[in-house]
């Protein structure tokens, strides 16, 4: 298991410490983002009260249309100076979709796919390493919604 | 070993890797239908050596048999080094798979 203490992010209940945590243990000190359903809630779970600015700096490629709910191809890249990345989406009953930590000179160019249970809006969250948070939506529609894929 | 696949190749310094890992990935909602415990990967780390070269906490909602694409920086890798991915999942199981980077 990967105890690399890369990451300053904080408790959930407490203010912002700079205290590194692992990946994994997002789901014990962050459970609030996990069961949050709306989307400002799974930010708020994860990473405190903060204000993200919307950023072209975030590079969010999705499909127009997916047509099936249960992959959607997404990919995420940007330039910033990441140490989090958080993706989030607002249809299904938890927003939360997945959470990176990306190491020290590590490139953010990721890819994956994801489920949604109908048509709408991806969110991104950048943590960069100076502590500010950017952000980018991307509206979709989905033909088949698929949360059990 | 046969749970992952990891393609990784590393050109001009910077290595590009797919890796698929074999899983359910069963949300809560349908799991409840079936009658069964939700179980999804909740980790996923990717190492060169003692390098952390990718972490992600995934969620429910990340499509089954995930494939995951992501890069690094190969700064002080050398031939024959390998990528380590490791895998843990809700049920606690936890899987490690290695693959030699290609190009170094």
């Amino acid at each position: 298991m990967n105890r690399r203490k890369f990451l300053g992010l904080g408790l959930a209940a407490a203010a912002v410490l700079p205290t590194a945590i692992n990946a994994v243990d997002f789901r014990k000190t962050k459970p609030d983002t996990w069961t949050a359903h709306k989307v400002e809630d799974g930010i708020k779970g994860l990473f405190g009260d903060i204000k993200a600015e919307a950023s072209d700096k975030i590079k969010l490629k999705t499909p127009k249309v997916a047509s099936n709910g249960g992959a959607i191809p997404i990919n995420i890249k940007t330039d910033i100076d990441a140490k989090t990345v958080a993706v989030f989406q607002d249809v299904n009953p938890e927003s939360t979709v997945a959470v990176f930590s990306v190491p020290e000179g590590g490139i953010v160019d990721y890819g994956m796919k994801i489920k949604m249970k109908g048509s709408g809006k991806i969110t991104i969250i950048v943590e960069d390493r100076a502590g500010k948070f950017h952000s980018k939506v991307n509206e979709l529609e989905v033909a088949l919604g698929g949360c059990e894929g | 070993m046969g749970n992952m696949k990891i393609k990784v190749k590393s050109k001009s310094g910077v290595a590009k890797a797919k890796v698929m890992a074999k899983h359910i990935m069963l949300p809560y909602e349908a799991a409840k239908k079936k009658g069964v415990d939700a179980n999804f990967i909740t980790l996923l780390t990717g190492k060169v050596g003692d390098k952390v070269v990718f972490e992600i906490s995934p969620s429910q909602f990340v499509s089954k048999n995930p494939l995951f694409k992501f890069q690094f920086k190969t700064e002080g890798m050398k031939a024959g080094d390998k990528l380590e991915m490791s895998w843990t999942d809700l049920s606690g199981k936890t899987v490690t798979e290695d693959k030699k980077i290609k190009g170094l």
